[in-house]
């Protein structure tokens, strides 16, 4: 299955690699569809595309990457509509904000999109632990929680 | 807007499935409990904006030339993997 996105232009989805989102992405409910789109494997930058409207698609990022201890709980409500039974199958993506100016790069540790990569169901999650940040800064310029690598 | 005075203890119902129950009163805060199924999401209302915004600024990521995107996060990864061997 062929799909024209804005960034990548045409791109070939693997059908079996469709997630399906549950409640959706805050804010994008009416979007479905999502693949993950990893175009330089040894960056840990990929893509969250959807389906349903070629023009969105989200940066993100391990969240693990980002912040060595973060450590999220994931509510029971959540994990029984996402049917987690193994946490080897669950995989976190965060999501991440790049302004141009000023220039600025952060991750939303507090709504992690939780994926079951075994069943390709996510959906996007709030945590109750309000020591999570929406604004994870990875760069200086911004202001807010900051990553030390900046 | 429908407007309702329960007591303590008290419930309403939405539809078939979701029920909200008045648990406690203090001063300016109340204490409520909600059940409902999983696929309703139930969140407090100023952090749910605040995602959402979130949400919508990072997907204006299309706004930035696709040229210049790769760069910017070729320079993210080596910050982060500078940082992963320092450790």
């Amino acid at each position: 299955m062929n799909l024209i996105t804005a960034r990548f232009g045409e791109i070939d989805v693997d059908e079996s690699k469709v997630i399906d989102m549950r409640g959706g992405v805050i804010g994008f409910e009416h979007l479905k569809k999502f693949v993950l789109h990893i175009q330089d494997e040894k960056n840990p930058f990929w893509w969250f595309q959807s389906l349903d409207d070629g023009k969105v698609a989200f940066v993100v990022i391990n969240p693990f990457i980002a912040k060595a201890d973060y450590e999220p709980v994931i509510d029971d409500n959540d994990t029984k509509l996402l049917e987690i039974e193994n946490a080897e199958h669950v995989v976190l993506l965060a999501i991440v904000t790049i302004l141009q100016n000023p220039f600025s790069v952060s991750v939303n540790l507090r709504a992690p999109i939780v994926v079951n990569a075994e069943k390709k169901i996510a959906k996007q999650v709030i945590l109750e632990d309000q020591t999570c940040p929406v604004q994870y800064y990875l760069t200086t310029t911004g202001s807010g929680d900051e990553a030390s690598i900046a | 807007m429908l407007i309702l005075t329960r007591k303590l203890g008290e419930s309403i119902t939405i539809g078939d499935d979701i029920k909200i129950t008045f648990l406690e009163a203090k001063g300016k805060q109340v204490r409520i409990g909600i059940e409902a199924p999983p696929h309703i999401a139930v969140h407090r209302e100023e952090i749910y904006q605040l995602i959402r915004e979130q949400n919508i600024q990072a997907a204006k990521v299309d706004s930035i030339e696709k040229d210049t995107l790769p760069d910017i996060l070729d320079g993210l990864r080596n910050l982060l993997l500078k940082d992963q061997q320092e450790l």
